[in-house]
């Protein structure tokens, strides 16, 4: 294997959120087959302010795939599509040399482009508010082995809850839609029976919120799990189902 | 929750769509199975079961109409689902390609409101040539009752007639390979076990009813005129 | 400058309470009436938010991140220590404070620590409550396993990712209250500024990242949970966003820095693999466990490992500390790891690294056991150096991790300047010169969700529900200040880029002030450091404009504030000539060549006060008094 790739990137460039983007071409060489994604692409933006160019602005933050910032669409599948893997741990040794790589950010309605690659994601908090959570203030809890919780609920929950917030599902489906996400934090909490209490009001009031950032409907096509770094099962969508359906004849 | 809001929702109008396909796909396994007796050279055993069904009255007009409202219902929201989804997404991807693996993505999922549609007029056309079709008379029992087994064998006696038959119900069974599965799925019927046994069973269904439906008009179109 | 540490008297396992039970409250229909800022959303800053504004506040709050989800609290992998005593192994609260004050290698105040124990145990009910998923048994219990310095089993986990899920859980009722109307959240805003009115905290001056604007923000008080500033090495297990200037440009308004020095070196981390390395990975230090950790006996060995024969391997870990072995502590395993590959001993191309082999293991359980108890570790390491440590060997290098200094606080985590707290890793309290494992979770928590809401009202209790204002002199000398700051970075259009000042920086750190400091090599550091930053000041490229999103003039902003607190740490280390918990002195060891403590005369918090642009810093005294527990010397031969 080649210990160091050239690469030609055509990468989607847009000043803000209401001009218009386009796909420039850049070549970039001597890349460490041990670098990441992101970190190559930290190369071609010293290479820019070097010669005088504005950088290419994407987002990342941990750099180890669990703070869910980092996310670009690579060659038409979002992290690039390796199992369980986001893009800041995605590796060139994965690539070719020579190879055209096209790199564009998470398209969807409900995420407006801030700036190049990096997207405002702020609908998922705004879905969150609506009804993310279980009421209970700072204080009031009782000890924490008071409710017993059966060890397999646990794992499906935590299984549910290791969702990184990253919009890979949004950007993959087809639809734009964000069920998977949703599908998430409703079922962790569903399944919990600190959860259960309120779980009525969390289903209506977070795909009302879901559906009003203009997200698609879930057409189950499990191209959301396929690319969630994280394998969330889309079994998290039809908990959701079952969740809203319950709150629909309650 | 008021009615308006649990069926405007995305949630919503995928229930409707699962429960008005599943009917749709009940019905038409049912109606495989009574059609199957056209293989009879034997006209009567054929004639006879289309005499009781149209002899049931109140029920059969309970069942048609709760198979209209059904058509109507998954035509009117399947459009409104896919025009919902697309605005979604205005601005399209250069490149979008599937990541493979557990995904489904692929011909079926991508065309559903094509085929869908494709069916949809295909079964306004499909009740016109036959339900309302050239009506001959037969004697059963010492009764006249209609004869439709002579209007399909009639109608599948045209090589045209058979060859956009057999289009269509492959167009079914690609709509089915990906609807059936999916309408559990959108009811919320999802398992372990229950899931991956019902995705299978989606592709038997899909098959056995596309390789049925065309079976009947080519066995006629081949077999008929003996 | 005379330190006021308020610690309350009276015996120490009643200090908290008596504190409590004396400090003034607000009424509930004037709470609202006063506004709070929180400055970071990770577990401490989150914690507050949410508990402040349940109790009726106004709250505002504001992280460099897209979403307050994001903060990299989210990164801890291991799990919090709480004295649940749920196996019944002998655990309590005492013993949670004797393990963390002695972890800490007595650099601590034992007030601090000990309610940090006490109050441990109500943020497990509080996380389980809110729907964190801990690990549990078969019965329906929390499931707990033991870690790093400690004899009993008081780890809470989730999973690998218990960090992730005390983040949600605390995000969670933080995004509750946005939807009450009591929270309100600004996101990607950077806080670039404090303002001080008549010596008080009334503000903040930020810059939106997405639009570039500086914007004012007033408040009754503010909270600084901005975290540490391990990035001043450049590489670290740190995000590449975190950074320390909040912290470091309120020290600059006046708040003290205590013991900027003390850092904790990672023992187990993936090795650098090149100039390109943006960040450090950490792996879980339970892969020492069953994991053998050696270099060859030979200096300038290239030979694969496979390829080095049993007898010319060195378990220096195993031959030096017999009976601890694999197992002695972070900072002695760190330590360690630097001679050896500084003796020209270490493992592949780089020589920066040591193996971490498990052959051994493997032979005696079989692959599926370590499998079963490594295998999202194994598949990690994989996937970023794409070796399988099933067939040869990891390689391993300690990295910066985590920093135990800050911003000086009280007893109620207020600063030296009143109506500014700081919690969280952002202030120095909790973990003296060391931080044990499944601690900087607990401390987060502990002072976001059981401090601060207590210990803010018995300030604001005293302060006027005064209309705030953003157009005082204060606010527009502040606003000024960022503005022009910005403006010369943009303007200077210089021959570098910001990550080769940061990266140079990063350098001159770890080679000085990393895991092994002398007095010549911290003098060095001393001298560099500001002829780096005057060079940067000169020659620094900041590319685009400051009216859109612009990292690299985020960046450059907090690059230029490292240079300051790199410095600040460089003197820090110099004058403590002890060794001391992550902070090891050569001139300050035994003979064996371990850590040598001085606790005649460095039993104290050094607090640093900022003296102006270009001058040095004074230090201040606050004297460490232990009188529950006895000191002594760690040995771990």
């Amino acid at each position: 294997m080649e210990k160091t790739l050239n690469l030609t990137l055509k990468i989607w460039r847009q000043k803000n959120a209401t001009s218009p983007g386009k796909i420039v071409e850049y070549k970039v060489s001597d890349i460490s087959t041990e670098m990441s994604f992101l970190e190559m692409l930290d190369v071609l933006n010293e290479d820019l302010t070097k010669k005088g160019e504005e950088p290419v602005e994407f987002d990342s933050d941990c750099r180890e795939g669990i703070c869910g910032t980092c996310g670009v669409v690579i060659n038409g599948i979002p992290h690039g599509g390796y199992k369980a893997t986001t893009v800041c741990q995605l590796h060139m040794r994965h690539f070719k040399n020579g190879e055209t790589i096209v790199i564009e950010p998470w398209r969807a309605r409900a995420f407006p482009i801030v700036k190049d690659l990096v997207v405002d994601r702020s609908a998922f908090d705004r879905i969150m508010a609506s009804g993310g959570y279980i009421s209970i203030k700072t204080g009031s809890a009782p000890d924490a082995n008071a409710i017993p919780v059966p060890k397999e609920n646990a794992d499906i929950a935590m299984d549910m809850a290791a969702c990184i917030g990253c919009g890979a599902c949004v950007a993959a489906c087809p639809n734009a839609s964000a069920s998977l996400f949703v599908g998430a934090k409703i079922s962790q909490l569903s399944l919990l029976p600190q959860g259960k209490v309120e779980a009525a009001r969390r289903a209506e009031n977070m795909v009302a919120q879901m559906d009003k950032e203009i997200f698609g409907a879930c057409t189950n096509i499990q191209e959301c799990e396929a690319v969630c770094p994280k394998e969330i099962s889309i079994s998290a969508i039809a908990r959701m189902r079952r969740e809203y359906v319950k709150a629909a004849i309650k | 929750m008021q009615f308006t809001q649990v069926f405007g929702s995305t949630i919503g109008k995928k229930l409707l769509l699962g429960v008005t396909g599943l009917s749709w796909a009940g019905f038409a396994i049912g109606h495989l199975v009574g059609n199957l007796q056209l293989l009879y050279t034997d006209p009567t055993p054929f004639n006879k079961y289309a005499h009781f069904l149209t002899s049931l009255g109140g029920l059969l007009y309970f069942v048609e109409s709760v198979l209209v409202l059904s058509l109507l219902l998954h035509f009117l929201y399947a459009i409104k689902v896919t025009l919902e989804n697309k605005k979604a997404r205005p601005d399209k991807y250069e490149v979008h390609r599937s990541a493979k693996g557990v995904s489904k993505r692929g011909f079926s999922t991508a065309s559903m409101i094509y085929t869908g549609l494709l069916l949809f007029i295909f079964l306004i056309i499909h009740i016109n040539n036959f339900k309302y079709g050239t009506f001959y008379t037969t004697m059963i029992d010492g009764k006249e009752v209609r004869d439709l087994y002579k209007t399909v064998y009639e109608y599948y006696s045209n090589p045209v007639n058979v060859f956009y038959y057999v289009a269509m119900m492959i167009l079914l069974g690609t709509h089915l390979s990906h609807g059936f599965w999916s309408a559990f799925q959108s009811l919320g019927i999802n398992g372990k076990r229950f899931t991956p046994f019902i995705y299978s069973a989606g592709t038997v269904v899909a098959v056995l009813l596309a390789v049925g439906f065309v079976f009947i008009p080519v066995y006629i179109y081949y077999m008929g005129g003996v | 400058m005379k330190l006021d540490s308020k610690i309350p008297a009276g015996p120490l396992a009643e200090k908290w309470d008596k504190h409590k039970a004396s400090i003034k409250l607000v009424n509930p229909n004037n709470k609202r009436k006063y506004t709070i800022l929180v400055v970071g959303t990770g577990l401490a800053g989150a914690s507050a938010a949410a508990s402040l504004a349940e109790l009726g506040y106004n709250v505002k709050t504001f992280c460099i991140q897209d979403s307050a989800r994001r903060a990299h609290s989210i990164a801890a992998q291991g799990g919090i220590n709480a004295a649940k005593n749920y196996p019944n192994d002998n655990d309590s609260i005492w013993r949670l404070f004797y393990d963390t004050i002695k972890g800490g290698d007595y650099r601590s105040r034992e007030a601090n620590v000990y309610r940090l124990a006490q109050v441990a145990n109500n943020i497990i009910d509080q996380a389980t409550a809110q729907g964190v998923p801990f690990a549990r048994e078969y019965g329906g219990n929390l499931a707990n396993r033991s870690f790093g310095g400690a004899q009993v089993s008081r780890t809470f986990y989730a999973r690998g990712q218990t960090g992730q899920q005390l983040l949600l859980g605390a995000y969670s009722s933080l995004m509750r209250q946005v939807n009450s109307g009591m929270v309100e959240i600004f996101t990607r805003r950077e806080m670039l500024d404090l303002v001080v009115e008549n010596g008080k905290a009334r503000g903040i001056i930020v810059r939106n990242l997405k639009t570039g604007a500086i914007e004012r923000y007033a408040g009754h008080a503010v909270v600084l949970a901005t975290g540490g500033y391990g990035t001043v090495f450049y590489l670290s297990t740190n995000a590449v966003n975190s950074n320390a200037t909040a912290a470091w440009r309120s020290h600059k308004r006046g708040a003290l820095y205590g013991n900027p020095s003390f850092t904790q070196i990672h023992p187990t981390c993936i090795p650098v693999s090149g100039d390109h390395q943006s960040k450090l990975t950490l792996m879980s230090e339970s892969l020492r466990n069953d994991g053998r950790v050696w270099v060859s006996k030979k200096q300038g060995d290239k030979r694969k490992a496979a390829d080095i024969p049993e007898s010319e391997r060195d378990y220096y870990l195993e031959r030096k500390y017999p009976s601890f072995g694999n197992l002695v502590p972070r900072d002695v395993a760190s330590r360690n790891a630097k001679e050896v590959c500084d003796e020209g001993r270490g493992a592949g191309e780089t020589g920066l690294a040591v193996y971490l082999d498990f052959a051994d293991s493997i032979k005696y359980f079989g692959e599926n056991v370590i499998r079963e108890r490594y295998g999202n570790l194994f598949d990690m390491y994989e996937k970023i150096t794409g070796e399988n440590p099933y067939k040869v060997p990891m390689r391993i290098y300690p990295a910066v991790h985590y920093t135990m200094g800050g911003l000086w606080v009280d007893y109620n985590l207020m600063s030296t300047i009143p109506g500014l707290y700081v919690a969280g890793e952002a202030n120095f309290s909790d973990h003296g010169a060391n931080r044990l494992g499944a601690s900087a979770l607990m401390q987060g928590l502990a002072d976001g969700y059981f401090v601060l809401p207590f210990t803010i009202g018995d300030y604001l209790a005293g302060e006027k529900a005064d209309e705030l204002k953003t157009d005082g002199d204060s606010f527009n000398e502040a606003h000024s200040k960022v503005q022009t700051l910005n403006d010369k970075l943009l303007k200077l259009n210089g021959k570098k880029t910001v990550r080769e000042y940061h990266r140079d920086l990063g350098k001159i750190m770890w080679d000085n002030v990393g895991m092994a400091r002398s007095e010549s090599g911290l003098k060095k550091a001393i001298e560099e450091i500001p002829k780096l930053r005057e060079e940067f000041w000169q020659n620094v490229n900041v590319p685009g404009s400051s009216d859109n999103l612009n990292k690299s003039l985020e960046m450059a902003g907090r690059v230029a504030d490292l240079f300051e607190l790199g410095e600040l740490m460089a003197r820090d280390a110099l004058q403590r000539s002890e060794s001391c918990g992550g902070h090891f002195r050569e001139e300050s060891q035994t003979e064996e060549g371990e850590a040598k403590r001085d606790d005649e005369n460095f039993s104290f918090v050094a607090a640093w006060e900022f003296k102006g642009e270009n001058k040095t810093a004074e230090m201040h005294k606050e004297d460490l008094v232990f009188e529950n527990v006895k000191l002594t010397q760690r040995s771990y031969k």
